[in-house]
């Protein structure tokens, strides 16, 4: 079900899962709205719901209840299939374990989601990829597999497949947990650079620092937001 | 699917290829298997059927009370010939004699010189010539030369019953696939002209019956039977010629047909069941790697993929193992084929045409080996494919939700940490627990059925052993007065008791009826005998009855039917009621005191009874001695002396043997069945630790992270280690109880079968014992063996390694 108006909306969303003999709520009556070109960082404790809310956001979860609209997409409407076929289009996933395809080079993992979404052409599918990951600065370590590169270099090549289908909403969980302070600065620089041109940008992170360059930070304890105040540029 | 795809393809297939390697193995040798027996099956029957119908078979023969001269048997056929549904008619006679100085039977088949040999014939192939051979010459069998130890161009004489001894020239040799060979029968077959004999009488009409209209051979018994039936009647009522009985054999079946049938169907099923368990443990395998793959998967359904592609990418893994096998089993399988058509062709005695396969088997071999993977790895296939990205972000092995049986288990009080650990993981999967024990319960209840019906064929030889009361068995060339040949007999040293049998060819039927038999040309497949019991102080015992009661001592007009024959004869009679018997030459009424329930025996007698149908004497043709010693060495010795003594009275011994002869023989023919049952098991036992040992190294696998865990709070690589055997032992056992109930109904059907098959009935129900402790000791240390590469894996998995494990 395709709807317009902001990048997000979530109105009420509530996840339970069930744990022993009784239920656990990640994310309670939630409601949050995100305009297209904001970065917004997502922070709060362990337990706190971040990683939830980001699930929900990029289809990998279902709420339990209330209303998860992204990208023009109302996603409880969305199958399995649906939301895959969504994410191809729509938005860019980054992990925190980089979690590229082991047995691809890295040029072949960023091609991998033209292949399934099919926007961009066949041809242009590699020099798109070498682009992207030149972009990111790893284009010299494009015929390799993932296992030959470091973390940093990993999680740069991860941050150009999730770039390939040139989605309007890049989705990041923890992007920087597993890399060291140097290398997480510059991975936030790369993401600082994709919202300048215009793409919406959520990141769940512990990084202290990164209030100096998102837009937005919305702090979550206990599966509600606490402040969702506005961060001070640098 | 996608060149990205297909790239991914190729280099998950090179970084798992000793794990496809090991599934194309697995498939190739069990479709080289299969599909060499099932080219072999259906080439045996099309060679077999050919051959057989190559030489015209009667489709029935109306045998005569007595013989004719062979000019008014001529007139009988063409009479007969002119019959509406009738191909084709002849006269022909047959007796069994013997060539003086050799022990093996000869069975003569008798033609008149201006047989046009349109039916029930043969080739001449050494020397080359036709029928019919001149007056004084034989043709002899070629497969019963060696077993009469004569050559082309030797004299023999040949004795006949009622006639003097014949001398005649061995002048060709015969092929005749209409019967079974000489060695398995034990007897020889020669081709006479009615020429070479002084008188010459013909006893037998042989017709070739077709259903209206048609001009080939009826497949259809009961439509061969009614004409049989008609044109008797018609011998009987309007030409004055008693008919004794009408043998009608299944049309279009070579005699040995139903054995190589049953050899060859067993050998397929076998084969079929190793394919079955190949391909299960190929569906084990791949399910391994896809559980593996499965966050590979969740990232491609993050990225865009959708369930269909990613199911196509693993199809076409499927795909790929199957066809590499298929490619790899054809030429083996065809060279296999061949060589068990070659081999069971030459058992039963019959010359290729062709050793070409039918098309439609090449055809099964692709579909069985492209198609029957794929199908059983469906379902892990569709089930991987539909992982979410959720599922795919919760897994790290075992199942996220312990069962209510594995909560269970926890709770189990008394048993170590670690086994208690292992026994949860045993069936933390329960798919894979079920495939894995599932294959290794197949493996068992083949093995164990094949050895216990190993030991019910024993069993069912001690039983036989038990009631051959007798060390030596003494057949006479003809019948002779009991008191007369038993009086000498006791005096021959050695012999402690003498008791004599006397036996006839017979024909049972409701009463007033013909009867109508199965019996082949050779007189020996489908015959019927009537057995004359001794009495008095004899050493037999009465069978055990299953309707109405034994023989009374000096009873005459009385019969026991054995239930089988019953059965399979006249199924309406039971005891009390009266059948018409023709034996001797006569036909006469009966009543049916008892039916036997016994494996062996058709019709039995007392010897009173047999003597007052046969209008004769009480006579002898059998004699069964217990010897004072039941060495083998006294037995020959006992049988040496009474064939001398015998000899020496003017009595015609045509054998002479210990029972240990007799045994060999027995032994020799059902020996083959259990070696094969053996060979299906034994194959399907290795199939079995294999997918032991892939479901193991696919445990371990899928906790690399909990392993790692262990090691990193302090577990000992021995401990680990420990675990995952007590885990493969676990599922061992499992498997083991599992089986228990397949084992016991493969058994009873294996028993029920073959029994019926070779025996004529049920084969008594044996689990054998040995064979359960042999398999429960093999699947434990195969389990220990199968295991250890995972578990030496288990144990040397860093803490680094298993944090980066993808």
């Amino acid at each position: 079900m395709i709807t317009t108006g902001p990048e997000i909306e979530v109105v009420d969303v509530v996840k339970t899962y069930p744990l022993g003999e009784g239920d656990v709520v990640a994310v309670d009556h939630l409601s949050l709205t995100i305009e297209t070109g904001e970065f917004v960082a997502v922070v709060g404790r362990s337990g706190s719901g971040k990683t939830t809310l980001l699930n929900l956001l990029a289809g990998i979860d279902r709420p339990t209840s209330g209303i998860v609209r992204v990208a023009g997409a109302d996603l409880g409407g969305l199958s399995e299939s649906g939301l895959a076929e969504w994410r191809g289009r729509n938005v860019g996933l980054v992990f925190q374990f980089f979690q590229l395809l082991p047995t691809l080079t890295v040029v072949e993992n960023v091609m991998l989601p033209m292949d399934f979404a099919g926007k961009i052409p066949a041809h242009q599918r590699r020099d798109r990829a070498q682009e992207l990951l030149e972009r990111v600065g790893v284009g010299d370590q494009a015929g390799k597999l993932p296992a030959t590169l470091s973390g940093g270099q990993q999680q740069r090549a991860a941050i150009a497949r999730a770039l390939a289908n040139d989605p309007p909403l890049l989705l990041a969980d923890e992007p920087t947990g597993n890399l060291d302070s140097h290398t997480a600065g510059a991975v936030l620089e790369v993401f600082a650079d994709l919202n300048t041109e215009g793409r919406t940008i959520v990141v769940v992170t512990h990084e202290r620092d990164i209030r100096s360059i998102v837009g937005r930070e919305i702090v979550l304890a206990d599966g509600r937001i606490v402040t969702g105040e506005e961060a001070v540029t640098a | 699917m996608s060149g990205l795809m297909a790239v991914k393809l190729r280099r998950d297939l090179r970084a798992s290829w000793s794990r496809f390697v090991l599934m194309v193995i697995a498939i190739a040798v069990s479709l080289t298997v299969f599909g060499g027996i099932l080219s072999a099956w259906a080439s045996v029957g099309r060679e077999t059927t050919g051959a057989y119908m190559s030489t015209g078979p009667a489709s029935a023969t109306i045998v005569l009370q007595k013989g004719l001269p062979p000019e008014r048997m001529a007139a009988l056929a063409a009479a007969a010939r002119e019959r509406g549904g009738v191909l084709e008619a002849t006269g022909r006679g047959q007796f069994t004699g013997q060539i003086v100085g050799k022990t093996i039977p000869l069975q003569v088949f008798l033609a008149a010189p201006q047989d046009p040999m349109r039916m029930a014939r043969f080739d001449v192939r050494q020397p080359s010539a036709g029928w019919p051979p001149a007056a004084g010459d034989v043709l002899i069998r070629r497969d019963s030369l060696p077993l009469l130890g004569v050559t082309v161009g030797d004299t023999v004489t040949v004795t006949a019953p009622g006639s003097e001894p014949v001398r005649l020239r061995v002048a060709g040799a015969v092929y005749d696939p209409s019967l079974a060979p000489s060695r398995q029968e034990q007897k020889g077959f020669g081709y006479l002209s009615t020429a070479s004999l002084a008188t010459p009488l013909l006893d037998q009409l042989k017709i070739q019956v077709a259903e209206p209209g048609q001009d080939v051979p009826t497949p259809n018994r009961d439509t061969v039977v009614a004409m049989a039936g008609d044109i008797a009647r018609w011998l009987q009522d309007e030409q004055r010629v008693a008919v004794r009985e009408i043998q009608a054999p299944r049309p279009y079946a070579h005699p040995h047909q139903w054995q190589s049938d049953a050899l060859m169907g067993s050998l397929l099923a076998g084969a079929a069941l190793a394919l079955l368990l190949s391909s299960i443990l190929v569906a084990t395998m791949l399910n391994t790697l896809f559980t593996q793959q499965i966050p590979q998967i969740g990232i491609m359904k993050a990225i865009g993929a959708r369930s269909g592609r990613i199911a196509r990418l693993y199809l076409v893994m499927t795909l790929v193992v199957a066809a590499v096998a298929t490619l790899l089993a054809l030429l083996p399988a065809v060279l296999l084929g061949r060589d068990r058509l070659e081999s069971s062709l030459q058992n039963l005695g019959i010359e290729a045409t062709s050793l070409a396969a039918p098309w439609w088997t090449y055809a099964l071999i692709l579909l069985a080996g492209l198609a029957l993977p794929p199908l059983i790895s469906l379902i892990p296939l569709v089930k991987a494919s539909r992982t979410t990205v959720r599922a795919a972000i919760d897994h790290h092995g075992g199942a996220s939700n312990p069962s209510g049986v594995v909560a269970r288990l926890s709770r189990l009080r008394g048993l170590d940490r670690g086994l208690l650990m292992a026994l949860r993981n045993t069936i933390r999967r329960p798919t894979r627990f079920l495939l894995s024990v599932g294959l290794l319960a197949c493996a068992a209840m083949v093995f164990v059925s094949g050895m216990s019906l190993g030991t019910s064929v024993q069993a069912v030889e001690e039983e036989r052993a038990a009631r051959r009361y007798w060390d030596v068995s003494v057949r006479l060339a003809e019948p002779a007065a009991m008191r007369e040949v038993t009086d000498l007999v006791r005096r021959v040293p050695g012999v402690a008791r003498v008791e004599g049998w006397n036996s006839a060819e017979a024909g049972v039927a409701a009463r007033g009826q013909i009867p109508v038999t199965r019996t082949y040309p050779d007189q020996g497949h489908g015959r019927v005998m009537l057995d004359a019991v001794p009495a008095g102080d004899a050493m037999f015992t009465p069978p055990p009855m299953a309707e109405g009661r034994w023989l009374e001592p000096g009873e005459t007009g009385a019969i026991v039917l054995n239930q089988n024959l019953r059965d399979t004869t006249v199924p309406d009679v039971t005891a009390g009621d009266t059948v018409t018997l023709y034996a001797g030459g006569t036909s006469s009424s009966w009543r049916v005191v008892g039916i036997a329930g016994e494996r062996e025996g058709d019709i039995f007698t007392t010897a009173e009874g047999f003597a007052q149908a046969m209008g004769q004497p009480v006579q002898v043709d059998q004699l069964r001695l217990a010897t004072t010693d039941t060495d083998e060495r006294t037995r020959t010795a006992v049988a040496d002396a009474v064939d001398a003594a015998l000899s020496g009275a003017g009595f015609t011994v045509a054998a002479a043997n210990s029972v240990s002869r007799n045994q060999a023989i027995s032994e020799g023919h059902l020996g083959p069945v259990i070696v094969i049952l053996l060979g299906i098991a034994l194959p399907l036992g290795v199939i079995g630790a294999i997918g032991l040992a892939s479901t193991m190294s696919a445990n371990v696998l899928d906790r690399t992270r909990e392993f790692g865990v262990m090691h990193a709070i302090g577990a000992r690589p021995k401990t680990v280690r420990r675990i995952v055997v007590a885990e493969g032992v676990f599922l061992a056992l499992a498997s083991c109880l599992v089986a228990v109930l397949p084992v016991l109904a493969l058994t009873a059907v294996l028993g029920a079968s073959f029994g019926n098959l070779f025996m004529s009935a049920a084969l008594p129900f044996r689990v054998s014992l040995p064979a359960v402790g042999i398999w429960v000791a093999l699947v434990i240390v195969g389990s220990i063996l199968a295991t250890d590469a995972a578990a030496t894996r288990a144990s040397r998995i860093t803490v680094r390694e298993a944090l980066t494990y993808l």
